[in-house]
């Protein structure tokens, strides 16, 4: 974090920009994208999609903070926060019709003697 | 939303990027988020997830807002993506929700069935159980009737040895009273100790074998004329047959024969041997059931 945050600030100049590095935004982004993983949107197509969308946009806006344009980054991460909240849904309703499918399965085998 | 579109949105949002405004159309993009929105509110999103609806709403609003203010910029691109993004989501919520609804219905139909199924599986165990009892019951009560029945045809077996030879032979049990204690000599005419006696032969046969048919069968040493002894014969079994008809046992399971002479079991050259075979035999016949 600290180059490029050195980085921001000389660039702060360079461009005479007065929005400070959306860091929160980041942050949040980063966690977002860490659940959508941890509750399993690699194994769901739409979901592992829209968690490389924000891992890229992610990617790109720590570029865009490195090079000082601070008022871009803030809104790419935006779109990222966007992809990996989007990615977190998929997964959860990934695993609840996984989960349903399994409670209906059940309930056609006692109707079936098994 | 395909991939393909989302993957193509991404790259014209990048060289748009470059054009810069001067256009008054909407850019693709917020055409996209309207779309994407106008789908979502429709669905079953409005129901299940309206909160995520909502911000889907306020994110399509600021896209147009940007677009009023900026026009084609890249920032009305920016939140025209975002908003399609959250109408997605609303999307996805309310399938997530619905799914979940499903699961819980699904398990509570489960608890029910296997209720249910417990509920039966205890009834027929209960009924197997009542059937076995019942099952036991009878055989006990039976086994105590058939204790009860043996225990009476012993003791009536036991009284009648007391006054009579018992003997079991093919034919049945055979019941051999001697004639002198019976009748006075040449007679068929019972002595009065005679009757207490068959009395008490009839009491043991009606309890001992209450269900057997009998002969009364009326025997005489050789002396004298045949005919004669033929017909002494049968009005002695008649007169003990009659005796034990009086006492109660049934008359039609029990017949008098004259025998006479013919089946002696004894001598008829000594005194002793012709007392023997002046008798009368009752014969029990074995129960057919």
């Amino acid at each position: 974090m600290r180059t490029p945050l050195i980085a921001a600030a000389l660039l702060l100049v360079a461009c005479g920009s007065s929005l400070p590095p959306p860091s929160d935004r980041l942050a949040s982004a980063e966690a977002a994208a860490r659940s959508a993983r941890e509750l399993g949107a690699e194994k769901e197509p739409k979901a592992q999609l829209h968690l490389k969308l924000a891992s890229e946009q992610i990617d790109q806006a720590k570029k865009l903070m490195a090079d000082g344009d601070n008022k871009r980054a803030d809104l790419i991460l935006q779109r990222a926060n966007s992809d990996a909240e989007l990615a977190v849904m998929l997964a959860k309703e990934n695993t609840a019709k996984a989960a349903a499918d399994e409670a209906q399965g059940k309930v056609k085998n006692l109707k079936t003697g098994k | 939303m395909s991939v393909r579109t989302t993957l193509s949105l991404v790259s014209l949002s990048l060289l748009t990027t470059a054009v810069g405004c001067g256009s008054t159309l909407p850019p693709k993009e917020l055409v996209d988020a309207r779309a994407a929105y106008q789908s979502a509110s429709k669905g079953a999103a409005s129901q299940q997830a309206p909160a995520e609806l909502h911000v889907a709403k306020q994110s399509l609003d600021q896209a147009e807002r940007s677009f009023n203010d900026e026009g084609d910029a890249p920032q009305t691109k920016d939140y025209a993506y975002i908003a399609i993004r959250k109408s997605q989501l609303a999307e996805a919520s309310a399938r997530a929700l619905i799914a979940q609804k499903e699961k819980e219905a699904a398990e509570r139909e489960a608890a029910n069935l296997t209720a249910d199924q417990l509920r039966s599986a205890q009834k027929e165990l209960s009924s197997t159980k009542q059937h076995l009892e019942k099952t036991q019951d009878q055989l006990a009560a039976e086994k105590v009737a058939r204790e009860a029945a043996e225990k009476k045809a012993a003791q009536a077996l036991a009284d009648l040895q007391k006054i009579a030879a018992v003997k079991q032979e093919s034919r049945g049990m055979v019941i051999t009273l001697s004639g002198s204690v019976l009748f006075p000599s040449n007679e068929s005419t019972l002595l009065p100790g005679a009757m207490v006696k068959l009395n008490e032969v009839a009491d043991a046969l009606i309890k001992g074998n209450p269900d057997s048919n009998i002969t009364v069968e009326g025997h005489t040493d050789s002396q004298g004329q045949r005919q004669y002894n033929m017909e002494l014969g049968k009005k002695r079994a008649d007169a003990v047959r009659d005796q034990l008809v009086s006492r109660g046992v049934a008359a039609d399971r029990i017949k008098s024969v004259g025998v006479g002479p013919d089946r002696p079991i004894a001598d008829n050259k000594t005194a002793e041997g012709r007392a023997n075979n002046r008798r009368v035999e009752i014969i029990v016949e074995p129960n057919k059931h």
